[in-house]
Order: structure tokens, then C-alpha cells, then sequence
């Protein structure tokens, strides 16, 4: 908890520049939203006298802080803004309380879509079940939703199972991968690749059974639930922590859930987890540095444009993928840097918001369009799912992680190990 | 290892990266926030060199003249369409319509046209926050005796919702939606309109002798507006307006561009916390990312934190600190005067340098760190609001910082 002066330090630090509000991608385009210096510093002033404005307005916040990286005095405004929404939850209900709940649960509803991933994915695609579900739950019928695959944590455990892998006994090159629900139900091919790049290296991979980081139930006002499993994950990965082992992610919002909020977390390994969590180009870059990355890159033949996902910037470490992905022999990437793709985890999703992502994310379409059209690059690199799956929607241009670049400059095979696993069941 | 690390995001620290990206070397620029550029009206003072050149001590005295024409000439050539002549200075409005002069400056920022004016017709966005039509004419009134001044007012349909919600829309709002495709639409329409009404008013009047004033327009770097109004028949005149404004914003935009276009990299949100010296060496610094801190290494370091404003400085009771390598700072005796606008001597502390910009020790009087470059507003012995010179010894050092890496 932190102190009353720690608290005004805070607050004080805001000079009222409105630097942030010039930035934040949901004031531009939405004229009711007061944008992130009202709802965050200003309005902190008032909740703390016990003065709470209308409250509904503070989901409109994106949660893709923006505001935080701009300001020039370090003030953290989103964070300000969730914890008020956190407070102001408690006396609130909407009709779209069912659907906030279902949002946040990215992973039961991944478990759930992977059961019978084509038929979720027939169901889904019917213009009249997307109606249904706007008018029953505030889906919007118009949003890009992701397609469901067969679980990445479970078909690796079949692979550990059937022990493909030999286990390396050095205890220096073993790492935990936190996949993250988007590897886990809808691209789980990513998640090979990812394993297959860290074994290339020489790294032992471990998986264990993690559930959803929590970033869309804290998006979705369910903050309980975060914690919990916040704390589950913590528990899962506390062994591995405590004998020094990275954490990676391949998704730039878990990563910054783990590198943020866990460490705020009551839980054995919350003081670890944000010194050792890495987003896995972070972490092939310091290989990198060290002299301890393979390099022996074949020359892929191709042009890129790349998109720096909101939460990778808010992490402070640069664009280590871009840095990467120029080390590579034939690879040219230009960096899009034309704001947030509007998405923003479920925020897209949501009837009264679909309209707002897409205009958010209407520059991002635009330069990559021209960048397409004018030859510069054919394709489009981004570390988040979320990002990717927006894009894909709003371009039409074919979008995937940046790992994908060095399977093929390592000429690993990306045969996807579940469906050889299946068919080796059967 | 990177061949160079920028520590801050403004003028200086931005020309430097470019000038050196450019030059092949492998640069990464370290930035707590937007500098402190998005708050300026995107023109640029450069001062009287010369007679500057001449006050001991002052970055135009170290830097010479010739270099100091080779930084502003290369300035010019990264952005052709600021203006600057050698020696001259141009007229812009401020945001409450009052004149001032500087030296380089985005075209559609000048105002000349308005001392030959017999007519001025200023346009009034209704619902803009920072813009005060009365108060703006009356100084227009002062400023342009000969002319007559009258408000045209004007509503855009897409800040209809804004209006309605309560919420007022600024200067950076319009300027913003006059660049989209609906924008310019709406802009087209606008000025039809005007032109028709203005000849409408003109009797007795050349065409000649009628200039517009349009608050909350910025036509720089967009050739769709640009050309929009060269079928205009009026010559019109933007303003500067009030931070954070678009017109610093979008020059920081242009020089973000251009750097990141030669292969820079920017980590933008995450400030400097230390660094790690050995000997007179530089080697690493600390980037405060979360979770923990990351490490980078370069070859040299370039230290463009800002000053007192831009947070390179910190001032506590106790003293003054360069907060990234704790630098010695040259201190002036008495602080303040009692006069406000006049000249304050704690605007030349700053870190002194040597011809290549690296910093001295105040005590040894050599060196004090090899591998630094100390530019912008950092540097000692120099008053941006008395001399008029900020623009010009940030673009002037981050050239020759870029330059000499």
C-alpha cells in the first residue's frame, strides 16, 4: 500500500500539460470521452474527497496507456484510472455485465472453443449467431474474432507425454514459457515456433499449466479474479523462479502483466517474477549481445512492415523483434509506428465500442494499405494476437508474430506438432 | 553495443540521432515522455548569432560560425518547407493574435502579408478552447493600425456531437481533422463560402489588400491542404497556438520519422535512471522498463535531458543535479531578479563544454568524460527568452554532436 505522500507525490507530478490527452487514441476519436488527465490525475482529486463523477465513462479507457509512455513527468494515469474503476465497480451493473464476465474469461472461453475447434468456428462464423450475440450480449456482429485451435498447453503435454522431447539436463538453459491465451486456443502453431526457435538455441522449454494472465479480467472489471489467477500462475511458476529461470512470453500483454501487476501480487515468486520475465525478443537479444544466440541465419527474401503493439511500449525496452529481425540476411522492415491498432484485448468486441476501435486503428489500416500498395513490404509483423487479428480484419493483409521470421531464417520445420500428434493417436 | 545512446527526446537530442543514423551508426534514443518540443509553436528562434558569438562562453561562441551555418543548413535541407534566410527574421502571430519575430518558421506560420493589409478577416472556429476571438482582434487592432479587422465566425458539423457533449475541442483538434479526407471536405466548403462572402465585402478594395487568419490550421507537411489553398484567392495566415500544440507536434512527429527512416530506434516512456562510468568511459545506462531495469551499452552517449523545464535538471532545496551522470553544473551567483519577464540568471546553468561538446570538470578544468556530448538546453551560459536562441543551439549542437560521434 502506498503511503498518503507517496500518493500526492504521484499527483503532484502531474503538471497538467495534457500531453497525454493529445495522445490518447480514444479521445481523438470519441467526443464524449474527457480523456486520460481529466478521468486520471484530475478527477483522483475529487475521488479521493469522496467525489465520484459518472463513473460508466471510465470503461472507455482502452487500457493501452498511451497516456503513460507520453507523459513527460512519469505520472501513472491508466493505472489511476483502473484503480478507480476498480472502486466504482462495486455499485455498478449494466446489461453488459454477462458479457464483461465471458470477456475476461479469454481462457475458459478458449477451452470451451477448442473442444470442437471447427465446429466453434462454423457456429461463429453465421451472420445470424454474431446478431444473436450483439443483441444478447453487446458482442459486436462486426468484430474481428479469433479462430479456436486445439490448445497449445495441451498438446504439449501430450508431446512431453510422448516424449519427443528429451529433456536437457542443464539446469543454465532451461526456461518457462507463459503462452498466453492467444497461443493457447488460437494460434497454437505460434507457440511451436516460439519452442521451436528456444530449443534451436540449445533451451529446455517448460510449460506448465498456466491459466489466462489476467489482462482481460482486469480490462473486464473483474479485478478478483485477476488476482486469483495471478496468484495460481505465481504458484505454478514459483519452483522455476526460485532456482533462476526466465519467464517468457511471446505476447507483449502478458508480458507486461507479469512484469507490472504480478509483482504487486501477495504470492510467493511476486518478488521474482518481474526481474525474470522476458518477452522472448528481449530475451534473444540479450543472447544476442552476449554472443549466445545462433546465428546462423539463412537469407529470407522478404520486405516487412512492423507494429509496435501498445503493451510492448509501455514495457520500456525498445523493439528488440525489429532490431532482431534486421539482423537477419534479405529481411527489410520498416516500422509502421502509426499508433494503437484499436483493438485493445477485448475492448473491439464490444458493440458500442467496434465503431471506435476501428477508427482508432484507421491510421495503422492506412499506412499499411499504402505501405502494400506502394511495394514496400507484403506482409506484417506484431508480437500481439490482438493486434494481429485487427489488422487481418482491417487490411486484409496478411499478418503474423515476428518468431516466424527466424523459423525461417533457421529453416526450422513449422510442421504443427498437435495435428502429427493426433494423427499418430489415431 | 550501440554506437551511440541519446538520452532525451527534443530538438537537439532528435537532430542529433538523425544526423548520426544517417551517417550509418547504430543509434538508440532513450526518452521519458514527449519532449517538451509538442508543447512549442513549431518556430524555431535562432538569435543574432553573431553578436551572441561574442559573450564568453556562449554555445555560439564554442560552436563557430561556419558550423554553425553547416547545422542550420542541414536543418534546412531535412525540412524544406521551414523557412530561414540567413540573417533574416520573420513575423508570426502568437496565440492571442500579437506579434513577434523569429527565424525559422513553418510557411504557412508568416504574417507579413498582414502589414499590407487594408482588410483582415479572422476566422473564429465557435467552439475552440484556446482561442479568444475578442481579444485577438483587439491586439490584431494595435498590431495593424492601417487594416480593419472583422471575425468570421464558423461551425464544423463533425465537432457538432463535441459541442453537444460539453466538451470543447482546442487548437490540436482541428488542425488534426482538417488533415483527414472528411476534414478537408468540410475545409473545401468553408473556404468557398468565405471567398464568396469576402468579394462580396470587397468594394473598393484590391484584392490584394485582404489577408485571412485562420486559428487552428497547420498546412505543413501536407501537400492535400497546401494545394487546397492555392485556389484560394486570399493569402491566409495561420497562428501559433496554445501547448500542447500541433505545430510542435508535428515537427517532433517529422523528426521521429526521419530518424526512425535511417534505422534509429526510440524508447519512448521510460527515463534514464543512472549510469554505470569507469574512469573518464561512459559505459551503460539504466533503463528504468518494467519488471527491472534494462541495460544498454554504447560506444558514446549523447546527453540531451533538457534543463530545469525538461526535467534534465532537478532543483531541491539542497541544490542542483544533472539526474542522469551527476554531472558538475555551472551555477550562477543570485538566482533570480525581481523583474519577471527580465533576465534571470539561473537560465544559464547548464553543463560547460569543450569545442566537441563533451563536458568539463568544473574543478580540473580538462575533460571530464570522453565518450559524452552534452546539447540543448543542458549547455551553460546561454537564456533562450532573452536571446532568442533556443532553437538554434539545439539544432546547431544536436547537428554537431550527430556529426562528430
Amino acid at each position: 500500500m502506498e503511503s498518503e505522500w507517496e500518493r500526492d507525490q504521484k499527483l503532484d507530478a502531474c503538471i497538467k500539460c495534457s500531453a497525454c490527452t493529445a495522445q490518447c487514441p480514444v479521445a481523438a476519436v470519441y467526443p464524449l470521452f474527457p480523456g486520460p488527465k481529466n478521468l486520471g490525475p484530475d478527477l483522483e482529486r475529487l475521488r479521493l474527497e469522496g467525489v465520484w463523477l459518472d463513473t460508466s465513462i471510465l470503461d472507455y479507457c482502452s487500457n493501452c496507456k498511451t497516456c503513460e509512455v507520453t507523459c513527460p513527468s512519469g505520472v501513472k494515469i491508466t493505472e489511476m484510472i483502473l484503480g478507480a474503476r476498480r472502486a466504482a465497480i462495486s455499485h455498478s451493473f449494466s446489461r453488459h455485465t454477462l458479457r464483461n464476465s465471458l470477456l475476461g474469461r479469454a481462457d475458459y472461453l478458449g477451452r470451451m472453443g477448442t473442444l470442437w475447434p471447427s465446429l466453434t468456428q462454423r457456429v461463429l462464423r453465421r451472420a445470424p449467431v454474431r446478431w444473436l450475440m450483439e443483441k444478447s450480449l453487446g458482442l459486436s456482429q462486426f468484430a474481428p474474432l479469433p479462430e479456436y485451435q486445439i490448445g497449445f498447453q495441451k498438446t504439449l503435454r501430450m508431446r512431453q507425454k510422448n516424449n519427443i522431447n528429451s529433456a536437457s539436463s542443464d539446469r543454465e538453459k532451461r526456461v518457462v514459457y507463459f503462452p498466453g491465451c492467444f497461443v493457447n486456443y488460437n494460434e497454437p502453431q505460434t507457440g511451436e515456433a516460439v519452442v521451436n526457435v528456444l530449443e534451436h538455441n540449445g533451451f529446455e522449454v517448460i510449460v506448465p499449466d498456466f491459466h489466462c494472465c489476467g489482462v482481460p479480467l482486469q480490462a473486464n472489471g473483474n479485478f478478483g479474479a485477476a488476482e486469483e489467477n495471478a496468484q495460481q500462475n505465481l504458484a505454478l511458476m514459483a519452483p522455476y523462479l526460485k532456482a533462476g529461470l526466465p519467464v517468457i512470453t511471446s505476447c507483449t500483454s502478458c508480458g507486461l502483466a507479469l512484469k507490472e501487476e504480478y509483482p504487486r501480487v501477495n504470492a510467493a515468486g511476486a518478488e521474482r517474477i518481474g526481474l525474470q520475465t522476458y518477452d522472448l525478443f528481449e530475451f534473444l537479444w540479450e543472447l544476442h549481445e552476449q554472443g549466445k544466440l545462433r546465428e546462423n541465419f539463412q537469407e529470407v527474401p522478404i520486405s516487412l512492415g512492423y507494429h509496435a503493439p501498445c503493451h510492448l511500449k509501455a514495457q520500456g525496452i525498445g523493439n528488440p523483434a525489429l532490431r532482431l529481425s534486421r539482423l537477419i540476411p534479405g529481411v527489410e522492415v520498416e516500422d509502421l509506428d502509426a499508433g494503437c491498432c484499436g483493438l485493445s484485448g477485448s475492448f473491439g468486441f464490444k458493440e458500442e465500442k467496434y465503431l471506435l476501435a476501428q477508427k482508432i486503428g484507421s491510421p495503422l489500416f492506412q499506412a499499411a494499405k499504402r505501405g502494400v500498395a506502394e511495394g514496400n513490404f507484403q506482409k506484417i509483423i506484431t508480437e500481439c494476437g490482438g493486434c494481429k487479428v485487427q489488422i487481418k480484419q482491417g487490411t486484409g493483409i496478411e499478418t503474423e508474430h515476428p518468431v516466424w521470421t527466424l523459423v525461417k531464417a533457421y529453416r526450422l520445420s513449422s510442421r504443427f506438432f498437435c495435428r502429427n500428434l493426433l494423427l499418430k493417436r489415431e | 553495443m550501440w554506437d551511440g545512446v541519446i538520452i532525451g527526446g527534443g530538438l537537439a537530442g532528435l537532430v542529433a540521432g538523425i544526423r548520426a543514423s544517417e551517417r550509418g551508426l547504430k543509434m538508440l534514443l532513450i526518452s521519458e515522455g514527449t519532449g517538451s518540443l509538442t508543447y512549442s509553436s513549431g518556430a524555431l528562434d535562432i538569435g543574432a548569432t553573431a553578436r551572441l558569438a561574442q559573450l564568453e562562453k556562449h554555445p555560439y561562441a564554442l560552436f563557430q560560425q561556419k558550423n554553425i551555418r553547416a547545422g542550420l543548413h542541414y536543418f534546412q535541407t531535412l525540412f524544406p518547407e521551414y523557412q530561414m534566410n540567413e540573417g533574416e527574421s520573420f513575423l508570426i502571430l502568437t496565440p492571442l493574435g500579437s506579434c513577434r519575430t523569429t527565424e525559422i518558421v513553418p510557411m504557412g506560420l508568416k504574417a507579413e502579408v498582414l502589414a499590407q493589409s487594408r482588410e483582415i478577416v479572422l476566422l473564429a472556429p465557435r467552439e475552440m478552447r484556446d482561442f479568444f476571438a475578442a481579444v485577438v482582434k483587439a491586439n490584431l487592432e494595435k498590431e495593424f493600425p492601417q487594416s480593419k479587422v472583422s471575425v468570421y465566425p464558423f461551425r464544423v458539423s463533425a465537432f457538432a456531437d463535441w459541442e453537444q457533449a460539453g466538451k470543447a475541442v482546442n487548437g490540436m483538434e482541428y488542425a488534426r481533422f482538417w488533415r483527414t479526407e472528411a476534414g478537408r471536405k468540410e475545409l473545401k466548403q468553408l473556404l468557398d463560402k468565405l471567398a464568396k462572402d469576402i468579394s462580396g465585402k470587397e468594394a473598393g478594395r484590391e484584392r490584394s489588400e485582404v489577408a485571412v487568419i485562420f486559428p487552428g490550421l497547420t498546412r505543413i507537411f501536407s501537400e492535400d491542404l497546401q494545394n487546397l489553398f492555392a485556389q484560394f484567392p486570399y493569402p491566409v495566415v495561420e497562428m501559433t497556438d496554445m501547448p500542447p500544440a500541433f505545430g510542435g507536434t508535428i515537427l517532433e512527429r517529422a523528426l521521429k520519422t526521419k530518424f526512425k527512416a535511417f534505422g534509429g530506434e526510440i524508447i519512448l516512456g521510460s527515463g534514464v535512471l543512472k549510469a554505470d562510468v569507469e574512469g573518464k568511459i561512459c559505459k551503460q545506462v539504466h533503463v528504468q522498463s518494467k519488471g527491472r531495469d534494462s541495460l544498454f551499452k554504447a560506444r558514446e552517449f549523447i546527453l540531451a535531458t533538457g534543463g530545469i523545464f525538461g526535467g534534465g535538471i532537478e532543483v531541491t532545496p539542497d541544490g542542483v543535479r544533472e539526474k542522469v551522470l551527476g554531472l558538475p553544473l555551472f551555477v550562477p551567483e543570485g538566482w533570480t531578479q525581481a523583474q519577471f519577464l527580465g533576465e534571470q540568471p539561473y537560465a544559464r546553468l547548464g553543463v560547460e563544454v569543450d569545442q566537441e561538446l563533451r563536458p568539463l570538470d568544473l574543478q580540473e578544468g580538462d575533460i571530464g568524460l570522453e565518450n559524452v556530448r552534452v546539447v540543448g538546453r543542458m549547455l551553460a551560459h546561454w537564456d533562450p527568452w532573452v536571446e532568442h536562441c533556443g532553437g538554434g543551439v539545439s539544432i546547431v549542437s544536436g547537428y554537431l554532436a550527430g556529426e562528430s560521434l
